[in-house]
């Protein structure tokens, strides 16, 4: 009972901290939409009956306090820009990231997990110095590095022009993968390095551990080895470096794979309320992002649990 | 001193160590030749016409404002080192305080501010912080830096926090307090030099950490505002490679490819360099 | 007993996993519920795949002040007037009104026929969820709009301080339901119009999408979410919307109006060999649906157009080699003139360097004689400014580079006015410098604002290299950037930038638009980011503001123009010349400029060409 009750407490906490630190940067210090908003020609009149409709000229405290009233009441209110329902826009959104960063985070982590297994499996032989060395290059190159040239290379009648430059008009199997292959390549390329380079080492240590020895003294099959010991025994190191970086590649990554080829996602739509300084929306994105962070450390938490009987 | 000896020989002995010293150190000598105006100083002037090839007088050819993509590129080199070592030293340096501080009290109040801070600073997205710091400081020039700094201890200070937690039972930690030293004292004459394998490996990781984040901020509008880098170069190409001409782009991309590479290199020799059950070994 | 159970938990978790990822997918691709995609009807739907390069944020007429907002609103809803598809130069001609409008002897009563028979789509908000009639009421209603605080309108300014009463209507609460003597309907057809002081460009104000008129009832019924669920009479309806594309639909009630070359003004001289002439008797919109593409990047712009996703394309710059073959007058290579058509029309607007003359480091000073030095270095840097190397390098040398502030747009314009403004004089520039005592170790910094693109930090760059043809330090010109537009608008609007560069777009094809720009009580936060003021200017731009087109109106508007060159006020300008492109087997004459979206109801498309891939 106490342990679950100090988790809630922990998770309550954090939320606190990211609200207030968004709240801070993002709606005090963050850019005044007023100018975006005016149309030619405004008087000063207009302009500070245009702050007074956006809530620019009440105190501080007053603010946050309908921040955190609007979160718990979940009442996220309308963009001032579009003056779509937050709600709404959240829910169009969301499904699209997710459509799109989706294949090639997994696959991204799948083939990493492989590549990493291989190498580890034939440690110092030429299948691990090419796989290591790989992964280096992998590592060494600009996320924008990769865009531009894959666009270039498969999108262009400089290239192979055989993908749609941007845009998202998904409406059955065919046109998703024709929007979503050059996307998930990009994505692949970027994380693929820093996937196989991490399970190799985790896969290194796992194999070198005494137990994985005397199995192996034991006759077990290889096989078998692999699966029921040294997998299993990753499960962990694993879970956590997949569930700790969703909220870096999917949301991060999200933002430039979406402005860079034009996807209407949450990335893309964060983004632009940033530099508008659209509050409504910001506070959304950011409260709920807190929420999922939140979230998934419990999950994690709890596959811990199921996976490790050490730590249940 | 018989700690750097081996390292020094480990790393010798790592052939792709002494390939990413030598590519890093030579993007260092450029970056103080420009540092010190010896090289790079013309990225500014339109010399050149527009889109000239590369040539005698320009090695690698004009922007479409005529301006020697070369001068432009060596100075991006200055830039990146500015960037990646203040980014690098200040990030590590704050990791290593707070997660001294916080694997030393373990478990009290101050490691719990520490923990949660970071995983406050974890939850927010990344660019969003960024953009959010760089609106808040109204575009001063050290709002990336102070964005990235202020996210990137996080990493730094996980590890230092679960080392100090381990150092603390060590005897000679336990017979320093015994005699009544102040924890300050022990903790920066005896905690953090044993921890200085791991801050060494994550300064290097977070220089390369911080080049690429300074490359993407600045091709969405959020990086440096005066000067030139590899990212400014690389928002500049997206331009000019619809019209065919990809020098910009690939100047850009291959001397930002290297001096990642050597950066790489170089972190993972010295890691296993470092690596203290391999040293103990 | 364990591992098995662990066994099982693990499996569990991954088949969930792998449905939740499945469902989330599949959410995807469920088909969009609209009346619109029936399956029968695709084969014959004909369909124009247009791009522009931005994207409105808002569909409301109250916010459609932006060029990409007017574009959509004007399709959406309807205006009282609009210009016509083919005059050149643009004319006015009625749109949802009878006529053009009866005016008072005085100037001040404008009169106003609505034709009879225009219904509003249908939509859940109307009772039963049928479109009613337009009426009168509905256009006073959506001015009233831009006086209400609550609405966040942009268009006040048109009609602000010229209606009778619609100021104290604002003042006394904006409520709806009270009059507003000079916006009167006098009956469900009939608008009157009462002005304080003759206002002649009122019938081109509502020509805006701004006036665009919407129905009282929908905007109840959506509040904010009004913007993104547009209820008109337009001739379209919208099926889409997001921050990538809109989708119209061609409005099966919009009032039927045969079209006619002669009375759009059709010159088949100039307009031969577009296929318009076929146009004539049908019914707009000639076209069913219309897919709008956002696309600000110009590589991604280029790249769609060219893999055959789009029908239309204004040409980003740095594609104009490989486009064109002459410049002057602009023709298209062979490969291409075979598959499309080229239309390189002058923007109308032009892009504009001000001096801030409230910054006494710049502009005006209350010593006489730093004044005159202040003056004499805004005209050197005038002198030393290369407009032919600025138009060669990001306008391909195709922009219309004039002395000024009249634009080509303008009908005022004068093409043989004196140039010596815009021509380049290192020698005089120098010689202003040192006459009035200006060196090196005294100039001042020069503070250059700009968002940070990438052009716009190149042409800062460049104006940095042309001033140091004169001698002024690198150092002392510094760059003031800014993340986004907004946030330049802040800076130059609270008067922090000391040289602002500018596009102004006109609103209407009369110079007043862009004198006003420089009239005194129009300073900052109004639009005179220059803060200009003089005295003989205010006096020829309040005389000249109630008077209709003539010679002697013309003549004072050049008179102001040469006033603001002899004061140095502004490095201006430029007017940039579009290079728009689009499919030989479609019909149709686009325009970027006043005109604007009101094409879209006349684009003929060839099916076959134009069914989706």
């Amino acid at each position: 009972m106490p342990r679950v009750m100090r988790t809630v407490w922990q998770a309550l906490l954090l939320i606190l901290g990211v609200t207030f630190v968004s709240f801070l940067l993002m709606v005090w210090f963050g850019p005044d939409q007023t100018y975006t908003l005016i149309g030619k020609n405004a008087s000063a009149e207009q302009i500070a009956e245009l702050r007074h409709e956006l809530g620019y000229d009440r105190p501080f405290l007053a603010r946050y306090a309908d921040f955190l009233v609007d979160l718990s009441t979940l009442d996220l209110g309308a963009s001032n820009s579009s003056g779509e329902r937050v709600s709404r826009l959240l829910a169009r959104s969301t499904p699209i990231t997710l459509a799109l960063m989706l294949p090639g985070f997994l696959l991204g982590n799948l083939l990493g997990v492989a590549l990493g297994l291989a190498a580890a499996q034939r440690r110092g032989q030429w299948t691990d110095r090419l796989i290591s060395g790989l992964s280096v290059v992998g590592m060494s190159i600009s996320f924008l590095v990769i865009i531009i040239a894959l666009q270039v290379l498969l999108s262009t009648p400089y290239g192979l022009n055989l993908f749609p430059v941007r845009g998202w008009q998904v409406s059955d199997l065919p046109s998703y993968l024709l929007y979503v292959t050059v996307p998930t390549i990009a994505l692949l390329l970027v994380t693929l390095g820093y996937n196989t380079r991490f399970y190799r080492a985790v896969f290194v240590e796992e194999i070198g551990k005494d137990h994985i020895r005397t199995a192996q003294a034991f006759g077990t099959a290889p096989a078998v080895i692999l699966w029921k010991h040294v997998l299993k025994n990753s499960l962990v190191p694993i879970i956590t470096r997949v569930l700790f970086s969703i909220p870096l590649v999917v949301i991060s990554g999200s933002l430039l794979i979406e402005t860079y080829f034009g996807v209407p996602g949450i990335g893309k739509v964060t983004f632009e309320a940033i530099t508008n300084g659209d509050q409504p929306v910001l506070k959304a994105v950011v409260a709920l992002t807190a929420v999922a962070f939140v979230l998934i450390q419990l999950a994690a938490d709890i596959l811990y649990r199921l996976v490790d009987p050490r730590l249940a | 001193m018989a700690a750097d000896q081996t390292l020094w020989k480990r790393l010798r002995s790592d052939p792709s160590g002494v390939a990413g010293l030598v590519i890093v150190a030579l993007f260092l000598l450029l970056a103080l030749g420009v540092w010190f105006g010896i090289i790079g100083q013309d990225w500014a002037a339109a010399a050149g016409g527009r889109w000239e090839p590369a040539g005698p007088r320009f090695w690698f050819g004009t922007n479409v404002l005529g301006q020697d993509i070369f001068e432009r590129s060596v100075y991006s080199v200055r830039t990146a080192f500015e960037i990646g070592l203040v980014v690098a030293i200040l990030s590590t340096l704050l990791g290593a305080i707070l997660g001294a501080l916080a694997g030393w009290y373990a478990h009290g109040w101050v490691d719990g501010t520490v923990l949660w801070l970071k995983g406050v600073l974890d939850s927010i997205p990344f660019y969003l912080f960024v953009a959010a710091v760089a609106y808040a400081l109204q575009g001063e020039a050290w709002a990336m830096h102070l964005a990235m700094i202020a996210t990137f201890w996080t990493g730094t200070g996980r590890l230092v926090r679960a080392e100090v937690m381990k150092i603390r039972t060590r005897e000679f930690i336990l017979s320093a307090r015994s005699i009544g030293l102040p924890d300050a004292l022990i903790l920066v004459r005896h905690v953090l030099p044993n921890t200085l394998h791991i801050l060494l490996v994550q300064g290097s990781l977070t220089f390369i950490a911080a080049i690429k984040t300074e490359v993407i901020l600045s091709f969405l509008g959020l990086g440096i505002q005066h000067g030139v880098s590899w990212g400014l170069m690389l928002a500049e190409s997206t331009q000019e490679v619809l019209a065919g001409q990809f020098n910009n782009f690939l100047a850009a991309s291959l001397m930002l490819f290297a001096l990642l590479m050597g950066f790489n290199l170089l972190a993972d020799a010295l890691q296993d360099a470092l690596d203290p059950r391999q040293v103990a070994r | 007993m364990t591992a098995l159970r662990k066994n099982l938990y693990l499996h569990w978790l991954t088949w969930v996993t792998l449905g939740c990822l499945v469902t989330l997918v599949a959410c995807d691709y469920a088909p969009q519920g609209d009346a619109s995609s029936q399956p029968g009807e695709d084969a014959e739907l004909t369909v124009y795949r247009h791009a522009m390069d931005g994207a409105p944020t808002s569909l409301d007429p109250a916010q459609a002040s932006n060029i990409y907002a007017n574009f959509i609103a004007v399709n959406l809803f309807d205006t009282l007037y609009r210009y016509k598809y083919l005059a050149r130069p643009y004319q006015l001609e009625p749109n949802l009104a009878e006529g053009m409008p009866q005016v008072s002897a005085d100037g001040l009563i404008y009169t106003i026929r609505i034709k009879p028979g225009v219904q509003f789509i249908d939509d859940p908000a109307f009772p039963q969820g049928k479109g009613r009639a337009l009426r009168a009421a509905d256009f006073v209603y959506s001015i009233k709009r831009h006086f209400d605080p609550a609405v966040r309108a942009q268009g006040a300014w048109l009609w602000q301080g010229r209606i009778v009463g619609l100021d104290e209507w604002k003042e006394s609460g904006a409520d709806y339901d009270r009059d507003v003597p000079g916006l009167q309907a006098l009956d469900d057809r009939t608008v009157q119009i009462q002005l304080i002081a003759p206002f002649p460009q009122l019938p081109h104000t509502l020509a805006h999408g701004l006036s665009a008129i919407v129905p009282r009832e929908a905007v109840e019924a959506y509040g904010p979410e009004f913007a993104v669920r547009p209820v008109g009479s337009g001739p379209f309806r919208l099926a889409e919307f997001d921050s990538t594309r809109a989708v119209l639909l061609r409005n099966e009630r919009f009032r039927s109006e045969p079209f006619n070359l002669t009375a759009e003004g059709f010159d088949p001289a100039r307009q031969a060999g577009l296929g318009l002439e076929k146009l004539e008797d049908r019914i707009p919109p000639l076209t069913d649906r219309i897919e709008v593409e956002f696309i600000a990047e110009d590589a991604a712009r280029w790249n769609a157009f060219n893999a055959g996703e789009l029908d239309f394309v204004k040409v980003p710059v740095s594609q104009f080699d490989q486009v064109l073959m002459a410049r002057d007058p602009p023709a298209l290579r062979p490969d291409f003139a075979d598959r499309f058509n080229l239309a390189a029309n002058l923007e109308s607007g032009f892009v504009h360097t001000d001096f801030n003359m409230d910054d006494q480091r710049i502009g005006y000073h209350p010593d006489p004689d730093q004044d005159a030095r202040n003056r004499a270095l805004r005209c050197a840097i005038i002198k030393a400014f290369d407009w032919p190397k600025r138009n060669e390098i990001f306008y391909y040398g195709i922009g219309q580079v004039f002395p000024g502030i009249i634009p080509p747009a303008a009908p005022e314009f004068d093409p043989n006015q004196d140039r010596s403004a815009v021509t380049r004089d290192l020698d005089g520039a120098q010689g202003l410098l040192s006459s009035y005592g200006w060196y090196a170790s005294n100039l001042p910094v020069l503070e250059y604002g700009f968002t940070s693109s990438v052009t716009e930090r190149q042409m800062f760059e460049q104006f940095r290299s042309f001033m140091a043809d004169i001698g002024y330090p690198a150092e002392k010109i510094r760059a003031l950037t800014y993340a986004t537009y907004g946030d330049y608008a802040r800076a130059y609007l609270n008067r922090e930038v000391m040289l602002i560069t500018t596009g102004w777009t006109m609103d209407y094809p009369d110079a007043e638009n862009t004198m006003q720009l420089f009239f005194g009580p129009n300073a900052t936060p109004a639009s005179n980011n220059a803060n200009y003021d003089n005295e003989e200017f205010n006096r020829l731009y309040r005389a000249s503001a109630t008077m209709q087109p003539s010679p002697l109106r013309t003549a004072m508007y050049r008179n102001m123009n040469d006033i603001v060159i002899d004061d140095c006020a502004t490095i201006s300008g430029i007017s940039r010349r579009l290079i728009l492109l689009w499919r030989r087997e479609h019909s149709l004459l686009p325009d970027r400029s006043f005109v604007g979206g009101y094409f879209f109801r006349f684009v003929d498309v060839r099916p076959a060409a134009g069914s989706r891939k």
